[in-house]
């Protein structure tokens, strides 16, 4: 049998309740009318716009806008990973993809991404977006090479992705890994703890499968080692400046001319 | 003694030994942080372990820990059989199974993205799922315990559900509400990013979501060692407790205020306004009326027992109670530490100072203090109280206890103190090296050491812990130990309000607020356009 509700429940209930009631309202006018309105003067606003702010319906802070800046700032890499970039990508078909592939890129890079040259990079197993990136830069002129800037010209945005979807679905052999112990080697060391005292993250904290790091980063492992070195150096003088927030421009620029050959025998796997 | 003494200690077990290993862990943690040089110090490796020691901190010992202590209460304070023993025991499976796909999935490097998440940064379909199952087993023990008052009071008409039990349902049906945030989370977000079938991630909106879960957990973990000031400590010390009613409210309150209050994580975040922050702000400030609350019934209850015990004058009363009891030595220790943790989280959660601690070492320490301090040091305290229910074998001596209570105390303060100064310097949070050779912060080099040193201290007194309940050969041999007994109040309830023996009332005042608190700021990423991230993949390489 329930219990009976006596007086004493209800009263309970009711009180309960409009002590709730009580403490919810003091924040909500506190939070949305008297601060917004004690603050406003100070921020240039009127009281709506105030209130406004304050529950989220209009954006952005108070604070005064700062003086426009003249010069508009150009970016190298017209590539931005946005959701519809992102979409291109998902969507690309891999048979178009190899097609073009032997076609236009066989000839050197090899039908199966296994590059013929030392100079010439791999291209089997590394990820989409990062191919992705590179071709659309080769077209935009953000990176120039002799061939590489044609062959990017001649194709479409959406041909692009088909190939790199192709050569990412090579799945390589990762010679070297995330889950490598630590030796005591200094070029090791380099790759995997970075070097604080020079501001230098480790290399693997973008350039490893499944590193988390930004999209554009590549996989280094198995690359070839002329390749690497020679697009090291390339940043390090500013020739190349095609990388996002000018990461690959600041960490090869603090990099020795030996650190760079040896990290390009590492990652190759030969060192 | 309980007739399913072998699911409780099977839960508390597990609970304990995952507890060992991550404190271990946490020392390798400070190591590597410190100038000192550490084996595998590498920042993979680091967040790889601060994962592990998370995720076994705060989601397994926890869970467990609270499954087991919940199961045992509702046989010894109902003075009835557990209902669904079978459910109880495929709970248990369910979450075993759990546990072992996460920690598997972290050990094999697929999942470094903290305890909290941290989307866009994605783990291991496993790892989640392993959580997942984790939750699904505490929902099954929540039901069970929903189940278990409601045919204590079906037979029972009239008369009170006991204070104990009364707390760990207030503790379930928290739990039920704080668990939907997470669980939103992972089902809509986080698994669709881990599938491929999204590219994007509405990072504003998912951490508005594990917001809601994040404050209320930490009540989750804190009210069992409130159910044991409440109902252990005062009968330990040799009195009863000053009012059962106050217990009851402290308990409703909790559940009340600590829900609608996880936005003050994100006072720094800009998806939120001004507004919204203060109401969570103000809310969040009333949770500080059951904590005095219960400071005050406690300190009541301890004086009755010191005064009965021949204590005289203003303080004399605390030199007489028996402090070489484990459950005493244990409230006085976790009182002194709540009121430092408690200090540093009235900073966090104010609006306004929040900004000069937020993401520094000031709030790793406040929540170690709180939930590695006074939490912890409760579940030692309960783990003595019980075990000799469990095991039919008596301690031989409470010496050992003793040792490893003070021995975690003082390492607490020791590892918590520096964290807290450091913060306060600017030491960011959630960074695996320092470079002591820059001149900014090489200061800071000998406090981190000093951390280690407590956080060495920390690891002992757990190795200790796990020692001193094992079964040992040369204990007497087994006997029938008496049922257990929870505090006595002072004036045992009779006949209490509907609103104190049930959870209708407040189920409903915490829907209203959640509605009032987190309604316009989750609703507001569905009206525009929000900002999606790219998801950053941490697993598969």
């Amino acid at each position: 049998m329930p219990d009976p509700v006596t007086r004493e429940d209800r009263r309970w209930s009711l009180w309960a309740g409009v002590i709730v009631a009580g403490v919810l309202t003091f924040s909500l006018l506190v939070g949305f009318v008297v601060l917004p309105l004690a603050q406003a003067p100070n921020a240039n606003l009127d009281a709506w716009t105030a209130i406004c702010r304050a529950v989220g319906l209009q954006p952005g802070t108070p604070a005064q806008p700062q003086p426009p800046v003249s010069a508009t700032a150009a970016p190298v890499s017209q590539v931005r990973w946005t959701p519809a970039t992102l979409q291109i990508l998902d969507a690309a078909d891999l048979r178009p993809g190899a097609a073009l592939a032997s076609a236009v890129c066989a000839d050197c890079h090899g039908a199966e991404g296994f590059s013929t040259s030392a100079d010439v990079p791999q291209l089997a197993g590394q990820s989409a977006p990062v191919i992705y990136k590179q071709l659309t830069d080769y077209r935009s002129g953000a990176r120039a090479h002799p061939q590489m800037t044609d062959v990017a010209k001649a194709l479409t945005e959406v041909q692009l992705a088909q190939i790199a979807a192709y050569y990412a679905g090579y799945r390589k052999h990762d010679a070297l890994g995330r889950s490598q112990e630590l030796p005591s080697d200094p070029i090791a060391r380099l790759a995997h703890r970075g070097d604080p005292s020079r501001g230098l993250a480790p290399c693997e904290s973008c350039h490893a499968r499944a590193s988390g790091g930004p999209p554009e980063a590549p996989i280094l492992t198995g690359q070839r080692a002329d390749y690497l070195v020679s697009q090291m150096k390339a940043f390090k003088t500013g020739q190349r400046r095609n990388d996002v927030y000018r990461r690959m421009r600041d960490v090869a620029g603090a990099l020795t001319d030996d650190e760079i050959a040896r990290l390009g025998q590492f990652y190759q796997g030969v060192y | 003694m309980p007739i399913n003494r072998r699911l409780i200690l099977a839960h508390f077990w597990l609970a304990f030994v995952v507890f060992a290993a991550a404190c271990a862990l946490g020392v390798w943690q400070m190591w590597v942080r410190s100038p000192l040089a550490a084996p595998q110090d590498v920042p993979e490796r680091y967040y790889q372990s601060v994962t592990a020691h998370g995720v076994s901190m705060a989601y397994v010992l926890t869970t467990f820990f609270i499954m087991g202590f919940g199961y045992f209460v509702a046989e010894t304070a109902l003075k009835r059989e557990l209902p669904g023993k079978t459910w109880a025991w495929a709970a248990y499976g369910i979450a075993v199974v759990g546990v072992l796909m996460t920690v598997m999935s972290i050990a094999a490097g697929q999942a470094s993205v903290l305890y909290t998440f941290y989307p866009p940064m994605t783990a291991t379909i496993w790892f989640y799922v392993g959580l997942v199952l984790v939750v699904v087993g505490s929902w099954i023990w929540c039901a069970l315990m929903l189940v278990a008052m409601a045919r204590f009071k079906r037979d029972n008409p009239g008369v009170p559900v006991p204070l104990a039990m009364y707390a760990t349902v207030a503790n379930a049906v928290m739990w039920l509400w704080t668990t939907v945030g997470v669980a939103a989370e992972i089902l809509f977000q986080i698994i669709p990013a881990v599938m491929g079938w999204t590219q994007t991630i509405d990072v504003g909106l998912s951490r508005t979501l594990f917001s809601w879960t994040l404050h209320a957990i930490v009540y989750f973990w804190l009210l069992p060692a409130y159910i044991a000031f409440y109902t252990m400590a005062p009968r330990a010390a040799g009195g009863r407790l000053y009012s059962d009613t106050m217990g009851r409210l402290s308990f409703v309150l909790f559940l009340l205020y600590s829900l609608p209050v996880g936005m003050h994580h994100l006072f720094m975040d800009p998806e939120h306004s001004t507004g919204f922050k203060f109401v969570q702000m103000s809310l969040t400030a009333l949770v500080s009326i059951p904590t005095l609350l219960t400071v005050f019934t406690i300190s009541a209850s301890l004086e009755l027992a010191g005064r009965l015990r021949g204590g005289k004058g203003l303080l004399g009363w605390i030199r007489a109670l028996p402090w070489d009891r484990p459950m005493v030595l244990a409230t006085g220790l976790a009182f002194f530490m709540l009121w430092f943790g408690g200090g540093g989280g009235l900073i966090n959660m104010s609006y306004g100072m929040n900004a000069m601690i937020h993401n520094t070492s000031w709030v790793t320490a406040h929540f170690h203090l709180i939930f590695g301090g006074t939490v912890i040091l409760m579940y030692f305290a309960i783990a003595y109280e019980i075990w000799p229910s469990l095991t039919r074998q008596p301690f031989r001596s409470a010496t050992l206890q003793r040792f490893q209570l003070w021995l975690w105390a003082v390492g607490m303060m020791v590892m918590t103190i520096p964290w807290h100064f450091l913060g306060l310097q600017g030491q960011w949070r959630r960074v695996a090296t320092f470079d002591y050779s820059d001149p900014r912060i090489s200061a800071w080099g000998p406090w981190v050491v000093v951390s280690l040193v407590g956080g060495v201290m920390l690891l002992v007194s757990a190795l200790l812990f796990v020692w001193i309940l094992i079964p040992k050969r040369y204990s007497p041999a087994p006997a029938p130990a008496p049922t257990y007994a929870f505090a006595l109040a002072v004036h045992p309830p009779h006949r209490v309000p509907a609103a104190l023996n049930g959870f209708f009332l407040w189920n409903i005042l915490v829907a209203v607020l959640m509605v009032a608190a987190y309604g316009f700021p989750i609703l507001q990423f569905f009206m525009g356009d929000a900002p999606q991230a790219v998801i950053h993949r941490l697993s598969g390489g």
